[in-house]
């Protein structure tokens, strides 16, 4: 909307029209998928502060209670509230999920950018053990980075950001890495090194700029994928740590129980899917506006 | 012999890859040898005991002659002994790995009929109600974690209808129909979380060849067009999609993990997983690197594949 719009008050039919009709040529995909995101992260910040029951209180009413106006989607063995648990949960979610592709992106990209940029024997090196760490299956390498911190600190967060960021990372990287080798034939790119630029200068002014739409993607496909490897580490009983509210685990711990109680697996399940499917219909919708192709491999 | 070279450099660097990570599987796991003596000895175990048994299993020596010595016995089939049962790791691993072998099949048996199927269906009716709804489904798909598909399956479909065992007790199988039944729920989770993405690679190619000349001849010609599109189009559209087929074979051997656990399968997954838990460290450094060398293996396939199927690949390097 424009500003005008804005001091005047009131909006006219045909203003609206205008800016829905901008909305409309968008990717119905992206469209959708910003609007569940904002959902989540509004959630995920103001939930706390709304949720009925703190997401550890247990006894807020009859363990495996249905659903009932005191608890929204009934409790689980140790009658907690499922709700305020799947809405505590998506401040976890999302965080875990967000830092850690984000570091990766930010680190993958920027190693990636360079080692295409500065070539000879460190692109060589640099790219050979992104290779080597890719042809690690994703959830084998997580575990790997786990035990060799040592189960007992594997229910940190941080550690989790920095697993998921870790197995990103050589992925983010060779991504950068071959925008890079196409972007520096480029002529802006010639004229910068004649100028005498250094390789800093170039790698921020000249190579990043260009390659931010396939580090969005990327970070789009890669932010999509973490809350699933989160999730199954956590299922896995390799992520966060009852009694954390986290989607995975509670899915986990919930599982044996899922006859007498399936809320109790079928929220959290929800919950998690929909989180994912927001992320990769965004990723989509964004991609096709950029132009861009999605990689999901 | 350009193209055997290619192939021969190719399988080279697996092998070089693999070595390296057999080290990395191996430091990784035994960074804190400390661990492993605690964890077998119990919580009651003195310093003296711990060292002694460090000692006896060789721990107390440094890390590279111990990796040198694991990997003397690897290239022989030796993987050590399991650390809780005292077992060779090779026999704990071995019943394992038939099994998640057998589900890998079914699995894969399963996928490639359902993705051309769907895949063809999407590119023939494309922009159309059926192709909206499977772009939509696949989509839906590829976000659906695998732990939480089988777990949804094991509810609906073990639970709900009771058609399938929810837990999949393979060595208890009587006939090789039970098996089969049993497997059934497993081997469907590992099948849709693969052709979600064949389906959206085979839709694209199959519409590309579509709107190719001979296609077009071909319907003008007065080819029915199921004919058309079986044997004229989908051929050609197959092609690249085998290589998303390479790679979904190297997923499968990764994403087998998570399912087996979900289904209580006897794999090599499980094994991973309770491994880890039991800090069983010979166990758990043979199912990472046998898993690793089959992931590296069905990568190098995808490669040599890519290779082989479009030509002008082979000159080119």
């Amino acid at each position: 909307m424009t500003s005008s719009a804005a001091t005047r008050k009131f909006v006219t039919r045909a203003e609206l029209g205008k800016s829905l009709g901008r909305v409309r040529r968008l990717p119905w995909t992206l469209v959708l998928g910003s609007v569940l995101l904002t959902i989540y992260i509004l959630v995920a910040i103001t939930g706390p502060l709304w949720a009925p029951f703190p997401y550890d209180r247990i006894g807020t009413g009859k363990p495996f209670a249905p659903p009932n106006a005191k608890n929204l989607l009934g409790t689980d063995q140790m009658g907690r509230d499922l709700f305020s648990r799947v809405v505590h949960g998506a401040g976890h979610e999302l965080f875990l999920a967000l830092t850690s592709t984000a570091l990766a992106v930010v680190l993958g990209g920027f190693l990636g950018l360079l080692s295409g940029f500065v070539g000879g024997w460190f692109d060589e090196i640099l790219m050979r053990l992104f290779e080597v760490l890719i042809s690690i299956p994703v959830l084998v390498f997580a575990l790997l980075v786990i035990m060799a911190a040592g189960l007992e600190a594997s229910g940190n967060e941080w550690l989790l950001v920095g697993v998921v960021a870790l197995v990103w990372l050589p992925r983010t990287g060779r991504m950068a890495r071959s925008v890079a080798i196409d972007l520096v034939t480029r002529d802006y790119v010639l004229v910068a090194r004649a100028r005498g630029e250094s390789a800093w200068s170039i790698v921020w002014r000249e190579l990043l700029p260009n390659a931010t739409g396939v580090l969005l993607v990327e970070f789009g496909v890669r932010a999509g994928y973490a809350p699933i490897l989160i999730g199954s580490l956590g299922f896995l009983g390799l992520g966060v740590r009852p009694p954390t509210p986290e989607w995975g685990l509670m899915i986990s711990e919930n599982r044996a129980n899922l006859v007498a109680a399936p809320y109790t697996v079928l929220a959290p399940a929800l919950a998690l899917s929909g989180l994912v499917i927001s992320l990769n219909m965004f990723t989509d919708g964004l991609a096709r506006v950029l132009g861009r192709q999605v990689k999901r491999f | 012999m350009v193209f055997a070279r290619v192939v021969l450099l190719r399988a080279l660097w697996a092998s070089a890859t693999l070595l390296i990570v057999s080290f990395i599987i191996f430091s990784a796991i035994e960074i804190l040898p400390g661990d492993i003596a605690a964890r077998v000895l119990g919580r009651y175990a003195t310093e003296e005991m711990k060292a002694e048994f460090r000692r006896m299993r060789g721990l107390d020596r440094p890390m590279y002659v111990r990796y040198g010595e694991w990997l003397y016995g690897v290239v022989q089939g030796d993987f050590g002994d399991s650390l809780v049962s005292e077992f060779n790791v090779g026999e704990v691993i071995l019943p394992k790995l038939k099994n998640t072998f057998l589900l890998a099949l079914y699995a894969f048996i399963l996928y490639i009929p359902f993705s051309i199927i769907l895949g063809s269906l999407s590119a023939v009716f494309r922009e159309g109600a059926v192709d909206t709804f499977l772009s939509t489904l696949t989509l839906i798909g590829l976000s659906i974690p695998e732990f939480v598909m089988g777990t949804l399956f094991a509810f609906i479909f073990g639970v709900v209808l009771g058609a399938f065992p929810v837990v999949v007790a393979i060595n208890m199988a009587q006939s090789f129909g039970e098996a089969v039944r049993m497997m059934t729920l497993p081997a469907v989770t590992l099948a849709i979380a693969m052709a979600v993405y064949a389906i959206r690679m085979l839709r694209d190619n199959l519409i590309e060849v579509l709107d190719s000349d001979y296609v077009r001849m071909a319907i003008l010609k007065g080819v029915p067009l199921p004919r058309v599109v079986l044997r004229h189009a989908l051929p050609n559209a197959l092609v690249p999609a085998l290589n998303v087929t390479a790679l979904n074979l190297a997923y499968l051997i990764g994403g087998v993990v998570v399912v087996e656990k979900v289904f209580a399968f006897p794999g090599i997954g499980t094994l991973l997983i309770d491994s880890v838990f039991l800090r069983d460290a010979p166990v758990v450094e043979g199912c990472a690197l046998i898993i690793s060398a089959v992931y590296i293996l069905a990568n190098l396939f995808a490669d040599v594949m890519t290779v082989v199927l479009n030509p002008r690949l082979r000159t080119a390097r």
